[in-house]
């Protein structure tokens, strides 16, 4: 009974505070229009966020109508998605060895011996490198997503994220089918929890960042752009040499980079700065 | 341009309430003529459409304590929102010359 009494009020709040997170995701003016139209109808918690869900539907399907967001839909989410959520796995169990030799099996023969000091700051500056690459292609395909369609890119950034992490999470790589890596891949923590969170901070958090940055720069500078290019150019080059499907994802990562430094060039171009979108 | 029926509703609801048109009021408006409840998705999605077209005015009003300090988005409807409201209205009453709707 005392329970039924006290959950009134917190489905009220909850109802509320969703109502606020929801509605969010109109434009400012039409917010506080909708908001101050729920409050003088007097409009339970309910009823509030199924009125403010059925307008945020309408707005984000009509957005749908322009092509924008389906070229980020079909240009970045589903191939660049999938193809970093495999590259991160593919990367994350090519480093799990790694790491099971030099955290599992410590000893300070790894930096008293030349050879294997030599190999071990290779490993380190290979894995630094890798990171730093994913990083970059993650950003740039994050930034593109979200300033191809700002306002359809938390539909779209989720389905990324969807992507990347559905794409990879099934599969098993060349490394951690070879038997001689058994013992590295019967701990969990390599052949579950690394890889997610590999692609959770080389590849979704990257992204968000990157769709972030439209919010506040929707293009970034000519020079700033072009430099960027240039840097992922290099680490794709270098990544390149290295192993890994990367020959497909090398070729798809560079539109991205190449829509930047266009939209960059067309802002430099007709004379605008560029602003907050 | 020919109207819909909603639209037809919502700029009537709007001429009628003048000066003091706005979402809730016009949803009101519908709902009383009508008898059917109005989402606000219908009704500011549709309001828009109206806007695009030429046929109503929109501006954010003053806020009010009783909307929680939250402004109106206020409308007007505009000459050519009139003429095709009559226009509209003109179809209805001709093409329903002679019919009789009416139960027996």
């Amino acid at each position: 009974m005392g329970h039924k009494v006290s959950r009134g009020p917190a489905m009220r709040r909850i109802c509320w505070w969703s109502v606020d997170r929801v509605s969010r995701l109109l434009e400012p003016d039409e917010r506080d229009a909708v908001r101050g139209d729920l409050t003088e109808s007097g409009a339970s918690g309910g009823s509030a966020l199924r009125e403010v869900l059925g307008l945020v539907v309408r707005r984000q399907a009509a957005l749908w109508l322009d092509w924008r967001p389906w070229l980020a839909l079909v240009g970045v989410v589903v191939p660049l998605g999938m193809l970093l959520g495999l590259v991160s796995r593919n990367w994350a169990d090519g480093s799990a060895i790694y790491a099971w030799l030099y955290v599992n099996n410590w000893t300070w023969g790894f930096v008293e011996i030349p050879g294997a000091r030599r190999d071990l700051a290779d490993t380190i500056v290979r894995f630094t490198l890798n990171s730093l690459t994913l990083i970059g292609w993650s950003w740039t395909s994050g930034f593109v997503l979200g300033s191809l369609s700002r306002r359809t890119t938390w539909a779209n950034g989720s389905l990324f994220c969807l992507a990347a992490f559905g794409g990879t999470l099934a599969i098993a790589t060349v490394g951690s089918q070879n038997p001689f890596n058994a013992a590295v891949f019967s701990l969990t923590f390599y052949s579950t929890v690394w890889p997610i969170i590999l692609l959770t901070v080389l590849v979704a958090l990257p992204a968000l960042a990157g769709m972030r940055q439209t919010f506040r720069l929707p293009t970034l500078p000519l020079l700033q752009t072009f430099l960027w290019a240039v840097l992922i150019a290099i680490l794709t080059a270098r990544a390149k040499r290295g192993s890994g499907p990367l020959g497909l994802l090398s070729l798809l990562i560079m539109w991205p980079v190449g829509y930047m430094i266009a939209t960059a060039g067309w802002q430099r171009w007709r004379g605008t700065a560029p602003r907050a979108g | 341009m020919l109207l819909g029926e909603f639209e037809y509703l919502m700029l009537t609801a709007a001429v009628r309430l003048g000066d003091d048109a706005y979402g809730v009021a016009i949803r009101q408006g519908i709902e009383e003529a009508t008898g059917r409840p109005c989402s606000l998705g219908a009704l500011y999605t549709t309001l828009d459409r109206l806007e695009a077209k030429g046929f109503i005015k929109t501006w954010m009003g003053n806020a009010t304590p009783q909307r929680g300090g939250r402004p109106k988005r206020m409308v007007r409807v505009t000459a050519k929102g009139i003429q095709a409201a009559t226009d509209f209205y003109g179809a209805v009453m001709r093409v329903s010359r002679g019919v009789r709707w009416a139960t027996r």
